[in-house]
């Protein structure tokens, strides 16, 4: 079964995690350097998020359509997503297993990985806080 | 023991003289006009008669595309895409060397697909199977007749684009041995050694190898070890030709499957903005890459080095030394150079040498490097290996 029950729930966690993000420099900083504009394609549920660093000065944060073409786009279940932030997803395994799927020159966005890592510790209390319910149950 | 996933979709047949079935086995997946890519070399050397006489044989004129330069580019790709829409053509028949291989791989996703080669880079990003494509490798080196990428120099950025994608990889490799016969020593060498570094980079990979990877990467670094000197010093020795051979398939297998490492990111990073060659730059990097792995590796490598008779040592870093060793000594034996810099790469200024560390950290491979490498760790193997 799926973990969030609804497009919903991943807006809510995903549009929150972004936001605490935004406010973290070190994290902030680099992404906004890269001047990347980042779209995630979630399935079970659906959802799609745009992160853009582009004019490298804010970040903006767009979930559902969004009129700028991303110059990455990343396509995982809704599932892997959840176990990114949760520090539990070895991308190069879901990479080389065809879990995620990445479209566009994902060397860049595969660089910045290092640079999200610190969001793992952030993670666990944006999902509490946000969805009112305990990770460990779920 | 790590869940793994091992996957080898192309079938492998091995053979002398085998190239001369190339246009049957088109046919055999319901090809009847194949287009044939290679280079310009190739054709005028002669080696390709056989196989061209096969597809005479079969009725059918050869069409045939050979505008390949060495380290193919987004331009060539679109090219051969265009030439074989043109030509009506309903397979890939790719005879060459990596470059060849890759072209071929990426027009053939053009050729299947339709639309931008560009909007088809990445990973996995290609969902549906392509037209068949029959690889056969002239050189001994890349493994591309039976990886899952391709990788498509882009001029303007000085850049390598990915490609990947499990339906890239080619349908059928035909290893022909005779092929081999006209490669240059230093040729022979270079992509030897760039075998070499696919079986030693995917050996170590370890959050992703696996017990049948590393089979495949230690069966062919023995393979190359034994018969890479025999290869360069003669290349008329067939048995030493179709060992090299076979070797750089298996270590194609094993680097698909479990991926390659820093090595690979740094010969990507200074190929794309020196054009040296892919394998010469990897034969220069790969002991000072070891060593910077050693320390996370040295259990792997040690079981190697034993599995490879390099050493009867029970310590893994001793062991592990002996095979970092027994590299320098094979790089010597087969005339390689050892240094950057005699590979005409130019001294860089701070920036210069920035904007290049750049280009290893955003190397794909990098990921798969079992130690993290900080930008003053890139910077250091460089400066050692220059
Ligand atoms: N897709 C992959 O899995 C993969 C892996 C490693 C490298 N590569 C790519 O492969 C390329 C390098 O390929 P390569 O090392 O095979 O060299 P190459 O294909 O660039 O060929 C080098 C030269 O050798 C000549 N040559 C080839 N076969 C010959 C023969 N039998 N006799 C005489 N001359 C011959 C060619 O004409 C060319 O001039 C790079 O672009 C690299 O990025 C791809
Ligand atoms: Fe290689």
């Amino acid at each position: 079964m799926p973990f969030f029950s609804s497009t919903e729930e991943v807006q809510k966690i995903m549009e929150a995690l972004w936001y605490e993000i935004r406010e973290h420099q070190e994290i902030a900083l680099p992404l906004l350097q890269s001047k990347l504009i980042v779209q995630f394609h979630y399935r079970e549920p659906e959802g799609r998020l745009t992160v853009d660093c582009s004019d490298g000065q804010n970040m903006l944060i767009i979930w559902g359509e969004y009129d700028k073409k991303p110059i990455v786009e990343m396509f995982m279940k809704a599932d892997v997503a959840h176990q990114f932030w949760l520090g539990n997803v070895n991308v190069p395994v879901y990479l080389i297993s065809g879990r995620i799927v990445a479209k566009g020159p994902v060397n860049r966005a595969l660089a910045l990985l290092p640079v999200v890592k610190p969001a793992f510790k952030i993670y666990p209390n944006i999902f509490e806080d946000t969805l009112n319910r305990p990770l460990v149950s779920a | 023991m790590n869940t793994f996933v091992f996957q080898s979709p192309t079938k492998v047949c091995f053979g002398e003289y085998l190239s001369a079935t190339a246009f049957e086995v088109a046919k055999d997946m319901g090809a009847e006009r194949p287009l044939i890519i290679t280079d310009k070399f190739l054709v005028a050397s002669g080696i390709l008669e056989p196989l061209l006489n096969g597809v005479r044989d079969g009725g059918v004129e050869p069409i045939i595309f050979s505008d390949v330069p060495p380290d193919s580019d987004v331009e060539s790709v679109n090219r051969a895409a265009q030439f074989g829409l043109e030509q009506a053509c309903d397979a890939i028949i790719a005879v060459g060397g990596g470059s060849v291989m890759d072209t071929a791989k990426a027009a053939n996703i053009c050729l299947s697909l339709g639309g931008d080669l560009l909007d088809y880079q990445g990973l996995n990003n290609i969902e549906d199977p392509l037209r068949p494509l029959v690889a056969i490798p002239t050189t001994a080196g890349t493994g591309s007749e039976v990886s899952f990428v391709a990788m498509i120099k882009d001029s303007a950025e000085h850049r390598k684009l990915v490609f990947g994608s499990r339906h890239l990889a080619p349908n059928v490799a035909i290893l022909d041995p005779v092929l081999l016969i006209s490669l240059p020593p230093k040729l022979t060498a270079a992509t030897g050694l760039d075998a070499l570094t696919h079986g030693l980079e995917a050996l170590v990979a370890t959050v992703t190898n696996s017990a049948v990877s590393d089979a495949l990467a230690i069966e062919s670094a023995r393979l190359i070890f034994e018969y890479l000197p025999r290869a360069t010093s003669n290349g008329d020795d067939m048995e030493a030709r179709s060992a090299t051979l076979v070797a750089s398939t298996m270590a194609g297998i094993a680097f698909s499957n479990s991926g390659v490492g820093i090595i690979h990111a740094l010969a990507h990073a200074t190929g794309a903005r020196f054009n040296t060659h892919h394998g010469i730059t990897n034969a220069v990097y790969l002991p000072h890459g070891m060593r910077f792995n050693l320390e996370y590796s040295n259990a792997i490598y040690g079981r190697a080095a034993r599995a490879l008779g390099f050493s009867s040592s029970m310590d893994d870093n001793e062991a592990s030394e002996a095979l970092v060793k027994a590299v320098e000594r094979l790089l010597k034996e087969v005339g390689l150079p050892t240094e950057l810099k005699q590979l005409g790469v130019p001294e860089m200024n701070e920036e210069e040498l920035q904007e290049w560390v750049n280009l290893v950290v955003e190397d794909p491979a990098i990921i798969f490097n079992p130690r993290e490498a900080s930008v003053e760790d890139i910077i250091g193997i460089y400066k050692r290996a220059y």
